[in-house]
């Protein structure tokens, strides 16, 4: 468990944030300059002006009032910073091994679970972002931490890459289970990683709930349709091999059908992603239509997000409403208001496995 | 070419020059680090009076310090009453070049050691390392090319310290006389020959200095840029 109330003074306000969090992953979103790095500098004790309290898993880590203040050394926090901050003069393997104290055991199974076996004699100026990444994410958990901080580790990676290192981020949190902040404006990334959001502005807390809850905010809809997103978790439940697609059953209890992935297990957790504008919405009866994903659905509410309106709905038996972009005109034409029944339609191949 | 006696002056200079620079490292280092991280007040000041040999006429400096280290000198009286005499001895010519040349070296050195991103510094911090830990594994091995940048050209400089090394400790051969100084000696007895050959002598000492330095930090760099 995490707990904190810190004050810091910084260029153009004062973050003052306070909360308590449980384990797991918790991610930390907000517009870009509320705070976020300074909140995770804080923690890891790199700001030498931060007043307050902190404590990790239970040690006081900061208690300015009683004159508390563990060095960075001794609080026991891994930190990724965006940009993996590697050490140059070291190779991935030493830089792997430089927090780790010898632990031989630990730094093997960190490259085992972030696949650095090829990479390990490379110095990181040879290294594409995403490996260096990797590295970055290895260092952190060889060095046994109790908190893991993570600044927008894929921020500085193209799309395919980031849908590359999100299953190893998924890695470290359901094999390592060590509780992590984890810094994104994406949120699909919130909502694939994180079992909450806190959302910072302007140097305090505005928010903190689960991320489907949270999304519904206007701030984060909003990015959440510029962002395009609809993150639906569920388990493999089929291959169909003669039809070309795997279905999957979504934790709502709907069915949707992807092209077929037989590297994913029967009975394994996947999270499957869909673009808004990649849905398709009729309000009479459907026949003769390709797409093999049809929901029933309601429409809860249609926002004006720039030029498009953002629909979100509400499927049978599906708890994270679906965002659906359409244009004005569609919208006209279908006569969409809230509460209007209608069907979703999506193509197997505008569903992509995270 | 040479005469006797110029193979023992010569390898007393480059004596005083290496035991100088030697000496000058680590202050010369803590200097530099001290500069390039220290944000408080005076930090102007310091810097100031550091880098002043490098704008004052050596002759300057080698009066202030004949002054502080003569027999009735300020420090003169101290080290006298230690039994301790520094002026026009090998002493002095050390001492002069250590001055002439720390600032050389405290330069480099700082802008190697304000290149270092401290952000990498505080990654070690997370990673276990105390203030310590961290400067010589992170700190150092990432600044070292500028500080031996810094301690050639200090060596370099204190090869041919002439204006302060001649003020206190005079141009006595075979006791205080280094290159800089035996080369002015010949030319002012007309003996240009001689002068000539002890040039030729500080071309290809400096030549080896720099191009050894060149040499090691070109090794030493080719992993990392592989």
């Amino acid at each position: 468990m995490i707990a904190f109330a810190v004050e810091l003074r910084l260029a153009r306000f004062d973050l003052r944030a306070e909360a308590r969090l449980e384990g797991g992953v918790t991610a930390i979103m907000g517009p870009s300059g509320s705070g976020k790095t300074s909140l995770l500098e804080v923690l890891a004790g790199l700001r030498r002006g931060a007043r307050g309290r902190v404590a990790i898993g239970g040690e006081v880590v900061l208690d300015t009032e009683r004159g508390v203040r563990l060095p960075p050394e001794r609080r026991r926090v891994g930190y990724v910073p965006q940009d993996a901050a590697l050490l140059p003069h070291l190779t991935a393997l030493r830089n792997v091994r430089f927090g780790a104290r010898g632990d031989r055991a630990r730094v093997d199974s960190a490259i085992e679970t972030l696949e650095l076996a090829p990479l390990l004699e490379r110095y990181p100026l040879s290294l594409s972002g995403g490996e260096k990444q990797r590295v970055a994410l290895a260092r952190a958990l060889a060095s046994d931490p109790r908190l893991l901080l993570l600044d927008e580790p894929l921020a500085a990676l193209d799309v395919a890459l980031r849908e590359r290192i999100l299953p190893y981020l998924l890695r470290i949190r359901d094999e390592w289970r060590v509780p992590a902040l984890y810094v994104t404006h994406n949120v699909g990334e919130a909502v694939a990683l994180a079992d909450r959001v806190l959302l910072l502005r302007d140097g305090a807390v505005e928010a903190l709930g689960a991320p489907l809850d949270l999304l519904a905010m206007p701030v984060l809809a909003e990015a959440a349709a510029a962002g395009i997103e609809n993150l639906l978790q569920g388990r493999v439940s089929s291959h169909d091999e003669a039809g070309g697609v795997t279905r999957v059953v979504l934790d709502g209890g709907a069915e949707v059908a992807i092209p077929l992935a037989r590297e994913r297990l029967v009975g394994t957790p996947v999270v499957l992603a869909v673009r808004a504008e990649d849905v398709l919405v009729t309000t009479g009866a459907i026949a003769g239509l390709s797409a093999r994903n049809v929901l029933p659905a309601r429409v809860l509410s249609l926002e004006r997000t720039g030029p498009d309106v953002t629909l979100r709905c509400a499927t049978d038996g599906g708890t994270p409403p679906w965002l659906v972009r359409l244009t004005p005109a569609a919208v006209a034409a279908l006569g969409l208001r809230p509460g209007a029944t209608v069907s979703l339609a999506v193509k197997s191949h505008s569903v992509r496995v995270v | 070419m040479l005469a006797a006696g110029d193979v023992e002056m010569v390898l007393f200079t480059i004596q005083i020059a290496l035991l100088g620079t030697a000496l000058n490292l680590v202050p010369g280092t803590a200097a530099a680090l001290f500069l390039a991280r220290y944000r408080g007040p005076g930090k102007e000041a310091i810097e100031t009076v550091l880098s002043l040999p490098l704008v004052l006429p050596p002759t300057a400096v080698g009066i202030l310090l004949l002054r502080a280290l003569a027999r009735r000198g300020l420090l003169g009286t101290l080290l006298g009453d230690l039994g301790i005499e520094i002026v026009f001895t090998w002493k002095a010519v050390l001492l002069a070049t250590m001055v002439m040349s720390f600032p050389l070296l405290v330069r480099s050195a700082r802008t190697a050691f304000e290149e270092v991103d401290p952000r990498l510094v505080g990654i070690a911090r997370t990673l276990g390392c105390g203030p310590a830990r961290a400067f010589f594994r992170v700190t150092l091995p990432l600044a070292w090319r500028g500080i031996l940048a810094g301690s050639v050209l200090a060596f370099s400089r204190a090869l041919g310290e002439f204006g302060a090394t001649v003020m206190v400790a005079g141009n006595i051969p075979g006791r205080t006389q280094t290159l800089p100084l035996a080369i002015f000696h010949y030319d002012q007895i007309g003996r240009d020959d001689r002068a000539l050959a002890l040039v030729g002598v500080t071309v290809v000492l400096a030549f080896v200095a720099l191009w050894s330095a060149e040499l090691v930090s070109r090794r030493r760099s080719g992993r990392t840029a592989a």
